[in-house]
């Protein structure tokens, strides 16, 4: 079953059409340390890490610059945990508007461009330490 | 989150992830999570709501500043 309609598909092959180098993304699946019980229209129970998996290869299948690695784990963790090109990670689900996100990220990692303006990539380049930056969000 | 993103993709140092907090409350909670997107630099809550990217590079910056001198001038 597709879970995107032909209107999504296209819109994100349009995206994805411009992407100049090859980006990887990887899927981690596996058990929920504190598994919250997410309901779909209808009440039925969403299985976060089979619908990541659906709809993550039903993504990466839209271009060929893009390709999907997964990996299964035994042990629990924060999953389904999808990471895009070197370092850009989006724990959960990615739905609704937070799948346009995970589009666009895709295509900022696989742009030829600079990802910021001149300005503030001279002064991210002061920064001379890990820094991680977490940014909780919603779907809708 | 895209700008997120941009600053990851834009520093070596920089590493960003976004969380689906309906998905991992304990996580949102842990860092006193109300409204989204809400922005936590280095495991500390910083500041909550879209910014333009300017901004979102003075308040990352302020962040790190704050924690160490890990910025040279």
């Amino acid at each position: 079953m597709s879970l995107l309609g032909e209107r999504e598909r296209d819109a994100v092959a349009s995206v994805w059409e411009h992407l100049a180098h090859d980006v990887g993304v990887r899927l981690d699946v596996g058990p929920v340390a504190t598994p919250v019980a997410l309901l779909a229209a209808g009440g039925r129970e969403i299985d976060t890490n089979a619908e990541a998996r659906a709809l993550v290869e039903e993504l990466c299948a839209l271009s060929d610059r893009v390709t999907l690695e997964l990996f299964e784990h035994q042990e629990a963790g924060a999953y389904p945990s999808l990471t895009v090109g070197a370092g850009l990670r989006y724990v959960g689900l990615p739905w609704g508007y937070e799948l346009a996100s995970v589009v666009q990220a895709v295509a900022v990692a696989g742009a030829d461009g600079p990802a910021l303006s001149e300005p503030s990539l001279e002064r991210l380049g002061a920064i001379e330490r890990p820094v991680s930056i977490d940014v909780f969000v919603t779907p809708t | 989150m895209l700008l997120a993103y941009r600053c990851a993709l834009a520093s070596p140092q920089i590493t960003a992830t976004a969380v689906e907090a309906s998905e991992f409350p304990t996580w949102a909670d842990r860092h006193g999570v109300m409204a989204v997107p809400a922005i936590v630099v280095d495991e500390r809550p910083r500041w909550t709501g879209s910014v333009p990217e300017d901004v979102f590079v003075d308040r990352l910056l302020a962040a790190v500043r704050e924690t160490g001198t890990a910025v040279s001038d």
